[in-house]
């Protein structure tokens, strides 16, 4: 709309706009098709017409090919407890990096950026082992339990945490505030943008995890919705794209309407944590 | 520290009450299966070990659902590593070399005792018996097999003027009759092609119909030399090669597995190869009629076979691989075995298998069941090699760099084969 102006064209900002909208589309095109695809017959699913019947058949034939309902109360119960064990332990984490000298801190600290350099696929068979030897094979504890400890949540918290004024510690200090509740009531709040952006990215990442949780599960109690979903790849018998495309906008449907529902919130706490 | 300690002494009590309370009652197997063919073959594999629980009550099958055939074996193997084996699984033929090296699995003649189970592993067909045996041991006992075949649209042959009852049978004919069938619009764009043989993920599957056909192996059956710079092997792919880049009969590029089904469906294409595991989609799906054939010939008819075999795992107690041992007896027996096939397409792996009633009737019905089984006598192993992931995928590189035109055959061919001896002189 504001592309012209009174002194002529304006390209910088028609290019941006331009750019916006064809990555936008490029991005969302396979969501297209997804929902194109899932609504109408199968015979539809290569062929475009306006006039074709729209049915909710795909998502049936999609529900009952696994137990979709304890597959998604045991992907909600997984992504709650692996957020709520970083959230406590990340907090605590950082909040020691940023703000307590003790002996071997940067060490330390070099050891817990180390991790993120390890890819987690490495890892599969000892962490095997400890959930053996832990006895939490085929829990949903055994999924999470992994992934609780995160360093790149110590690293952004941590980055956070040292953003904010000393002025505000010391201010707390001098009321008499214990550590715990200088935390809790100076930096907590203060990093609420931080741990907004880093939820979304642990939980979509969660939801999707598909490998792992195979492996250390054998039992539809314990297992999460992308199991469910794999069993639609029958590779020796062809993809029927209809009910494939319903079962993943089912899968991932809560998270589509979670982001476009927060969407504002989620833009601005990227903005202000700076992952990008 | 005390906290840790007192866990570690939990688990410690929980695990040995956990195995003395298997020794004193019951059997507990453990039992991976990947599904390949669609959602209802978990349910039917659940059905059937829990037939054979009710049956014998003092042996108790935890059947698990383990994902595509890669995630199986991943599965397997993490579970081999962390101390907590399964005790039987389905995996791919393919996959022996790797389980042997692995030190996972122990042979089926360690555990076979009569002259009864003797018999019993001569009662598959030797075809899929080639995957599942080496260095004289049996490691392997077919159930999940399949083997390509040829599927073609009747009503595309009657409009091309050709007789709707006469697959192509030779190489030549591929061609004449893929000219036929290829149909082109005003524009000169190509509406249906003659003939699809997808390339895409293990190209080398579809691919070893053809080099079978021109009579040559693609590796020994001790799975330690390969032939992939074979004249034969070579020419094999020039045919594949020139099917769109000479003769103008199938779509250039590589072209789409799981998508091909559906073209066929949809017309684009007269004549496709693939599973014999597809038979029951096509059926159900194909909204023309059509029909199923053996691969053509060239200097022989051939095909490979594919598909999963039974394993025992070495890391169990004696009652466990007698319990197990007796478990794949049972579903492998013919009425059990019938019964997988109807309900997935796979072929059913032994000959009396096919002489029972229900298998009886299913053919009667429907007599393009029977392709694939009388196929088998011309079918050989499917290619499986020590290292097996790291020199298919050599040999699929070669193959796609072939079909889109940056190599040569005979270039894209000899490369391979380098590279496959530089992994395997370890192994001769």
């Amino acid at each position: 709309m504001n592309a012209f102006r009174l002194s002529g064209f304006d390209y910088d900002r028609a290019l941006n706009t331009v750019g916006a909208w064809a990555l936008a589309l490029v991005w969302f095109a396979p969501l297209i098709y997804a929902f194109w695809t899932a609504f109408h017959p199968g015979e539809y699913s290569t062929r475009f017409e306006l006039t074709a019947p729209l049915t909710l058949e795909n998502f049936v034939a999609a529900w009952n090919a696994a137990p979709f309902a304890r597959y998604f109360l045991n992907t909600v119960l997984l992504v709650t407890s692996i957020l709520i064990g970083q959230f406590v332990l990340c907090t605590l984490a950082a909040f020691a990096f940023a703000r307590f000298e003790f002996r071997g801190r940067d060490a330390v600290f070099v050891l817990v950026l180390l991790q993120l350099l390890v890819m987690p696929d490495i890892l599969i068979v000892e962490n095997y082992r400890t959930m053996r030897f832990l006895g939490l094979l085929d829990t949903i504890l055994a999924i999470g339990l992994p992934y609780m400890a995160s360093a790149f949540g110590i690293f952004l918290l941590r980055q956070t945490f040292k953003t904010i004024p000393k002025e505000l510690d010391d201010a707390a200090r001098v009321e008499g505030a214990g550590f715990m509740t200088i935390l809790l009531k100076v930096y907590v709040p203060l990093a609420k943008p931080t741990y907004l952006a880093y939820g979304l990215v642990s939980v979509s990442h969660h939801w999707n995890n598909f490998l792992w949780p195979l492996i250390v599960t054998n039992s539809v109690e314990t297992r999460p919705v992308t199991v469910g979903l794999s069993v639609f790849s029958s590779t020796d018998q062809g993809i029927d794209w209809a009910i494939i495309t319903a079962a993943t906008l089912m899968t991932s449907g809560p998270l589509l309407i979670a982001f476009l529902l927060f969407q504002r919130q989620f833009v601005q706490s990227f903005m202000r944590a700076g992952i990008k | 520290m005390h906290f840790t300690k007192k866990l570690g002494i939990g688990a410690v009590a929980a695990a040995m009450s956990l195995s003395m309370a298997g020794a004193a009652q019951a059997v507990d197997l453990q039992f991976y299966f990947p599904v390949a063919v669609g959602g209802k073959a978990a349910d039917t594999i659940e059905a059937l070990t829990k037939e054979y629980a009710a049956a014998h009550p003092d042996v108790k099958i935890d059947a698990v659902y383990a994902g595509s055939y890669q995630n199986t074996i991943t599965k397997a193997l993490t579970a081999v590593k962390g101390g907590q084996a399964p005790q039987l699984s389905v995996i791919l033929a393919v996959d022996m070399f790797t389980l042997i090296e692995e030190d996972a699995i122990v042979p089926f003649d360690d555990l076979i005792k009569t002259d009864a189970d003797k018999e019993w592993l001569k009662a598959f067909y030797p075809a899929f018996m080639e995957n599942s045996q080496t260095g004289g041991k049996t490691y392997g006992i077919p159930f999940q097999r399949s083997t390509p075949v040829m599927y073609w649209n009747k009503d595309a042959f009657k409009k091309a003027g050709l007789d709707p009852n006469t697959p192509p049978a030779t190489w030549e004919e591929l061609v004449e009759f893929g000219k036929k069938l290829t149909v082109k619009d005003a524009s000169g764009k190509v509406t249906q092609w003659g003939v699809r043989i997808p390339s895409s993920g293990f190209p080398y599957w579809l691919f070893q119909g053809l080099s079978t056909q021109n009579d040559v192996i693609l590796a020994n059956s001790d799975g330690n030399k390969t032939n992939f710079a074979d004249p034969k092997v070579i020419e094999a792919l020039q045919y594949l090669v020139d099917l769109s880049a000479k003769h103008e009969v199938m779509a250039p590029g590589i072209i789409e597995w799981g998508a091909t089904p559906k073209a066929f469906f949809e017309g684009e294409s007269a004549i496709m190869w693939t599973t014999t595991g597809n038979l029951t989609n096509v059926r159900a799906n194909a909204p023309f009629e059509f029909g199923v054939a053996m691969l053509p010939a060239n200097k022989r008819r051939g095909a490979p076979t594919g598909g999963g075999n039974f394993y025992i795992f070495k890391d169990s107690t004696d009652e466990q691989k007698a319990a197990s041992l007796d478990f794949i007896k049972w579903i492998s027996a013919p009425t059990q075995a019938a019964k997988w096939s109807i309900a997935t397409g796979y072929v059913a792996p032994r000959p009396d298998a096919w002489e029972t009633p229900e298998m009886k009737a299913y053919v009667a019905d429907f007599p393009p069941a029977l392709v694939a089984r009388d196929q088998l006598q011309y079918a050989v192993a499917e290619l499986s090699t020590y290292q097996n992931q790291r020199i298919t995928t050599i040999f699929n590189d070669g193959l796609e760099a072939a079909i889109t035109g940056k190599m040569s055959p005979e270039e894209a061919m000899n490369d391979a084969q380098q590279k496959a001896d530089k992994i395997l002189k370890d192994y001769r």
